[in-house]
C-alpha cells in the first residue's frame, strides 16, 4: 500500500470512529439529560397516600396543594377506612395518614412483618368530646355524672354516665329533669360500629369506665364489650358515615339528639364556617374524664414520605389550616386563639386523657359488639 | 377554597338564571355539556319538581324526577336499579339498616327537614282540648282518640310510605313505654287495633290523599296525619273547610330528612355539583318557602321562623333497625289489624280481550293470588280476611263471584311475618283458577257493568259494615253496549249518599277512552291507572295501595 493510499485508509477510519464516538458521546448526553429530567420529574411526582376521611378536607383543600406542589411534595390522596389500611401495604403508598394510634399501630405491625420501613408521627390530633345542650348538661350536673368546667364546657363523669346507661335511666328518672322530664332513655349517639372510629373509641371509654383503667386483658375486653353492646343497640338505628350523628345534632337537635359522641375539631369546624356554621347559643361541649385524643397519624413508608412528615409538624401555614378544619397541632396557643375567635368554648388543657387498648384486643371488642348488632 | 370557588361559580350562574327566568323566550342554558341525572324520588317530594330547572340552570345538569312510593323505590334500590343515578327519599332508615342497603349507596346528604304531625281541624282540637299550648299529647293520646272515635285520620298505607309506618311505630313505641328501639316481641298488638280503629280515608300519595281529605273533611274524617310540609301547605292552600291544628306527638316525633342519596359512582361529580346546590342558601330558602320544608341550617331556619317557627323541645321516636319488626308490623298490618279490603272486580271480557290482552289480565290477576315475597308483592298480594268478588261483563255484567281469603293463626303477643295457611293456598288457587277460566266474547257494557258492582258493594256494606269496600274496574275499549256516562251519571246520583264511600279504580287499556274514563272516577272518587305503558300486574300492584 502506497502512503497517501494508506493516509487515505487512515482518515476514513478515523472518520468512521470519529463519528462513532461523536455519535456515541452524543447519545450519551442525552440520556444523561433525560435520566436527569427524570430524576427530577421523580422527585415532584406525586405521593401517593391513604387517608382517613378526617383528613380528606384538608388535602382537597387548594392552599395544602398549592404548598405541597411548591415544596415539591404533591400528594394524590385516596381516601381509605383507617381499619382498611394495613392490609394495603402491597399498594406501595409513599405514606398513610390514618385516624387513630390503634390504625397506625396496626399499619406498623404488618410493615414490620413484611420487613418494610415505616415511621410514624402525629402532626394534628383532636379529643373526643360529647357535643350537648345547656339544659341537658344542667341535668347531668344536678345528678353529679357533669360538672362544669368553664361557661359552655363541661366535665362527664364516664363512669357515672356509663352506670346510669347500663342500669336504663331515662331522663325523667334523673334529679331536676325540668323540660326534659322524658321517657327516653339516657344514651350517647354514636356512628355504626361496624364502620366509625369515633364509636370505637366510645366503646374504649366506656370499657375504662367500667374497668377502672385501660383493659389490658382479652377475657376482660371480651367480657366488657358483651356488657357494652347494648348501649350500641339500643340506639336504633345509627347512621353508618362519620359526620351521621353530628348532621343530627346539629339540625334536628335537642329532641333527637340530646349527647352526640364526636370528635372536637367536628364542632370548631362547624363554629368557622360562614355565619358561625349555625351553632347555636345552647350548644355546649363536654369533656369525658378521661377521654381519648384521637391522634391523626401519619406513617411514612420511604423519604419523601418523612418529608412530607416533616412538613405537616412544621410548616405554619399548613398548621393554620389544620387549625382551620378544628384540629389540635402542636401549638397549644394558636389552637386556643383559633377556637376563641370562632366563638367556640372549648377546654384548652386536656387534664385526663387515657390511651385507646392494643389494636388487636381493641378489634376483638369491636368484633364482639358487631356480633351482638348482627343478632 | 374549592367549595368558596364553586359558590362564586354557582352565585354567578344563578345570578344569570335569574335574569332568565324574567325573560322566558330565550332558550336555557347552553346545550353543550349537559349531563343528566337521573333521580328516583318519594312520591311525596312531587312538591320539589319544579327547582329542576333552577339546579340545571346553576349547575348544567339536567335533573330528571320519577316518583315512586316508599317500598316500591325501596326495593328498586336494593335490586341494584339501572334506571336512576340518585336516590332521593323522604326517610332512608329502613333502606340504610340493612348491609345490602348501604352497599347500595355511595355517599348521602340530608337536605332538609319535615316532621310528622298530625293536623286536626281547628274546630275539634279546641272542642277535645287538644289545642292547648301544655296538652303534651303522645301517640297513646291519639290511639286513644282514635278509639273513641274523637279522630278520624287520612294516612298513607303503613305498609307502602314512610308517614303510614312511621305512625304505627309511633303508637306501638308509645304503648310499648320503652325510652328506646323497640323489638318485635315488644309491640302492643291492642295499640295497634285500636289506632287503626280511626283510619278512615286510605291511599298511597300524599296529593291524592290532600285531594280526598279536601272533600271529605268534617264528614269521613277531621283529621290527616302527613309531614308538617303537607299539612302546612294545605292549610295555605285556601281549599280546606277549616284550617288544621298542627300536633307534634310528644316523645314521638319523627323528622323526615330527605337523605340524597348516590347510586350510580360514575356520576358522582354531577351529583357533587347538585348537592352543593341543593345545599346553598338559594335552595334552602327556595325549599322552605315553597314547600315549607326546614333548611338543615340553623341560620336560615331563623330566615324562615314566620313560616316555620322553631320546634323547641320535641323528642324524636327512636328508627328501630329491627327488620323482624318493620317486616312483622307491615305483615301483621296487612293481614291482622288493617280494616279487611272487600272489592268487586269488574272485567272486561269482550271480544276485543282476546289473545295477548286476556294473557295479561290473567297474569295480573295470578300475580295478585300467587306468592311473591318482595317488599312490593306482600302488599300486592291477596290478604287475609280479604273479599273479593268477580264480576265479569261483555253485553251485560254477569253475577258476582266470590273469593274469601281466611284469617292466619291468631298470635298473642308481638309482631312476625306469617306463612300462608293451607286455606289460604287453596283460595289463592281458586282465585287464579277462575282468572283462567275467564272467556272473551261480545261487547262492552261498562257503565251498566261499573253500576252493578257499586250496587253490589253497597249491599254488601251494609250486611258487613267492618270492611273497606271498593270497585276496581278493567277495560281496554270504549262503551258499546247499555246506559252511556250521562245515563250513568243520573243513575249513579240517585244511589244513596253513601255510596260516596266506595272509590272506584278505573284501569285504562288497550283502547279504553281516557277521557270517559277520567270523567266516571269525577263522578264516584277514586282514582284512573294507565296501564298501556305499565304493565298490568305492576298497575295492580299499585292500586293496592289505595284499598
Amino acid at each position: 500500500m502506497n502512503n497517501p493510499k494508506r493516509i487515505a485508509g487512515t482518515l476514513v477510519v478515523l472518520a468512521v470512529f470519529g463519528s462513532a464516538l461523536f455519535w456515541a458521546l452524543r447519545s450519551n448526553q442525552q440520556t444523561q439529560a433525560i435520566e436527569h429530567e427524570q430524576a427530577v420529574v421523580a422527585q415532584t411526582a406525586p405521593l401517593k397516600g391513604l387517608i382517613a376521611v378526617d383528613v380528606e378536607p384538608f388535602f382537597k383543600d387548594e392552599r395544602v396543594a398549592k404548598l405541597l406542589a411548591a415544596q415539591r411534595l404533591p400528594v394524590q390522596a385516596v381516601r381509605v377506612g383507617s381499619r382498611d389500611m394495613a392490609g394495603k401495604l402491597d399498594e406501595a403508598p409513599d405514606f398513610f395518614l390514618a385516624s387513630g394510634v390503634v390504625a397506625a399501630n396496626m399499619i406498623l405491625d404488618a410493615a414490620r412483618k413484611a420487613n418494610k420501613q415505616a415511621t410514624q408521627s402525629s402532626p394534628f390530633h383532636t379529643p373526643l368530646v360529647v357535643a350537648s345542650w345547656e339544659p341537658v348538661a344542667k341535668i347531668l350536673v344536678a345528678n353529679q355524672i357533669a360538672k362544669p368546667i368553664a361557661p359552655k364546657v363541661y366535665g362527664l363523669d364516664m363512669e357515672k354516665l356509663t352506670e346510669a346507661m347500663l342500669a336504663k335511666k331515662r331522663w325523667r328518672d334523673l334529679k331536676d329533669s325540668g323540660d326534659y322530664a322524658v321517657s327516653r332513655s339516657v344514651l350517647v349517639s354514636t356512628t355504626d360500629i361496624r364502620r366509625s372510629n369515633s364509636a370505637a373509641m366510645y366503646l374504649a371509654l366506656t370499657s375504662q369506665a367500667l374497668n377502672g383503667e385501660v383493659v389490658s386483658d382479652r377475657a376482660r375486653g371480651n367480657e366488657l364489650a358483651l356488657k357494652l353492646a347494648e348501649l350500641f343497640k339500643r340506639q336504633g338505628f345509627q347512621e353508618n358515615y362519620v359526620n351521621g350523628a353530628f348532621d343530627d345534632y346539629l339540625s334536628i337537635g335537642m329532641g333527637n339528639t340530646p349527647l352526640a359522641f364526636i370528635y372536637e375539631s367536628q364542632m370548631l369546624a362547624q363554629a368557622q364556617k360562614n355565619g358561625g356554621g349555625g351553632l347555636r347559643p345552647e350548644m355546649v361541649l363536654m369533656y369525658p374524664q378521661p377521654t381519648i385524643v384521637n391522634k391523626l397519624v401519619i406513617v411514612a413508608m420511604n423519604e419523601r414520605g418523612r418529608k412530607l412528615a416533616e412538613l405537616l409538624a412544621t410548616n405554619k401555614e399548613l398548621q393554620a389550616i389544620a387549625l382551620e378544619q378544628g384540629f389540635r397541632t402542636g401549638d397549644p396557643a394558636a389552637f386556643a386563639a383559633t377556637a376563641k375567635q370562632a366563638g367556640l368554648a372549648v377546654d384548652t388543657q386536656l387534664r385526663q386523657v387515657v390511651d385507646p387498648p392494643g389494636f388487636d384486643l381493641m378489634f376483638d371488642m369491636i368484633d364482639t359488639v358487631s356480633r351482638e348488632m348482627n343478632q | 377554597m374549592m367549595r368558596r370557588l364553586a359558590l362564586v361559580v354557582l352565585a354567578v350562574a344563578l345570578s344569570a338564571c335569574g335574569k332568565k327566568e324574567d325573560a322566558p323566550a330565550t332558550p336555557s342554558a347552553p346545550a353543550a355539556a349537559k349531563t343528566t341525572l337521573r333521580v328516583l324520588a318519594t312520591s311525596d317530594l312531587k312538591d320539589v319538581e319544579p327547582l329542576a330547572a333552577q339546579i340545571e340552570a346553576a349547575t348544567g345538569v339536567a335533573v330528571q324526577f320519577r316518583f315512586g312510593g316508599t317500598m316500591e323505590s325501596t326495593q328498586e334500590v336494593l335490586g341494584g336499579t339501572p334506571n336512576a343515578d340518585v336516590a332521593w327519599f323522604a326517610n332512608a332508615k329502613y333502606l340504610l339498616s340493612d348491609a345490602a342497603g348501604q352497599g347500595r349507596v355511595k355517599m348521602q346528604e340530608k337536605i332538609m327537614l319535615s316532621p310528622i304531625a298530625v293536623g286536626v281541624s281547628e274546630s275539634d282540637a279546641a272542642r277535645f282540648g287538644w289545642n292547648k299550648p301544655d296538652a303534651k299529647l303522645t301517640w297513646a293520646d291519639i290511639t286513644k282518640a282514635a278509639k273513641r272515635g274523637e279522630l278520624r285520620y287520612a294516612l298513607s298505607n303503613p305498609a307502602t310510605s314512610n308517614q303510614g309506618f312511621m305512625a304505627l311505630l309511633g303508637v306501638v313505641a308509645a304503648a310499648g313505654g320503652k325510652g328506646e328501639a323497640l323489638t318485635a316481641a315488644d309491640v302492643d298488638r291492642q295499640a295497634i287495633a285500636d289506632f287503626l280503629t280511626g283510619y278512615k280515608i286510605v291511599g298511597d300519595n300524599s296529593t291524592y290523599l290532600a285531594e280526598q281529605f279536601t272533600k271529605l273533611q268534617g264528614t269521613r274524617a277531621n283529621a290527616f296525619i302527613n309531614y308538617e310540609s303537607w299539612l302546612l301547605t294545605l292549610n295555605a292552600s285556601g281549599k280546606l273547610r277549616e284550617k288544621l291544628h298542627l300536633i307534634y306527638p310528644f316523645e314521638g316525633v319523627s323528622t323526615a330528612d330527605y337523605p340524597f342519596m348516590l347510586l350510580n359512582e360514575a356520576k358522582r361529580a354531577d351529583y357533587l355539583k347538585v348537592v352543593e346546590y341543593l345545599k346553598g342558601d338559594t335552595a334552602q330558602l327556595w325549599l322552605a318557602r315553597q314547600t315549607l320544608r326546614r333548611p338543615m341550617k340553623a341560620e336560615l331556619a331563623a330566615q324562615v321562623a314566620d313560616l316555620l317557627p322553631a320546634r323547641g323541645f320535641q323528642v324524636e321516636l327512636p328508627f328501630s333497625p329491627d327488620r323482624q319488626l318493620a317486616d312483622g308490623l307491615i305483615d301483621a298490618y296487612l293481614n291482622e289489624f288493617r280494616k279487611p279490603i272487600a272489592s268487586t272486580f269488574v272485567l272486561d271480557t269482550s271480544g276485543s280481550m282476546q289473545g295477548q290482552r286476556r294473557e295479561q289480565l290473567v297474569e295480573a290477576i295470578h300475580y295478585l293470588a300467587g306468592a311473591d315475597v318482595s317488599l312490593t308483592g306482600r302488599v300486592a298480594k291477596l290478604t287475609n280476611r280479604e273479599k273479593l268478588w268477580f264480576l265479569p261483563f261483555s253485553d251485560r255484567p254477569q253475577e258476582p263471584v266470590l273469593f274469601e281469603i281466611p284469617t292466619g293463626t291468631a298470635v298473642r303477643k308481638g309482631v312476625a311475618p306469617q306463612a300462608d295457611t293451607d286455606a289460604k293456598k287453596a283460595e289463592l288457587q281458586r282465585v287464579r283458577d277462575a282468572a283462567d277460566g275467564l272467556r272473551m266474547a261480545g261487547g262492552t257494557a261498562l257503565y251498566d257493568s261499573v253500576l252493578a258492582a257499586l250496587n253490589h258493594m253497597l249491599e254488601q256494606r251494609k250486611l258487613k259494615p267492618d270492611y273497606q269496600y271498593s270497585v276496581i274496574a278493567f277495560t281496554d275499549g270504549k262503551n258499546t253496549v247499555g246506559r252511556n256516562l250521562d245515563a250513568f251519571k243520573q243513575a249513579y246520583e240517585q244511589m244513596p249518599e253513601d255510596v260516596r264511600g266506595i272509590p272506584v279504580f278505573m284501569v285504562l287499556y288497550g283502547d279504553a277512552a281516557e277521557a270517559d274514563l277520567k270523567q266516571l272516577v269525577a263522578i264516584t272518587g277514586g282514582r284512573v291507572f294507565d296501564a298501556r305503558k305499565t304493565p298490568l300486574y305492576a298497575v295492580f300492584k299499585d292500586i293496592r295501595a289505595y284499598q
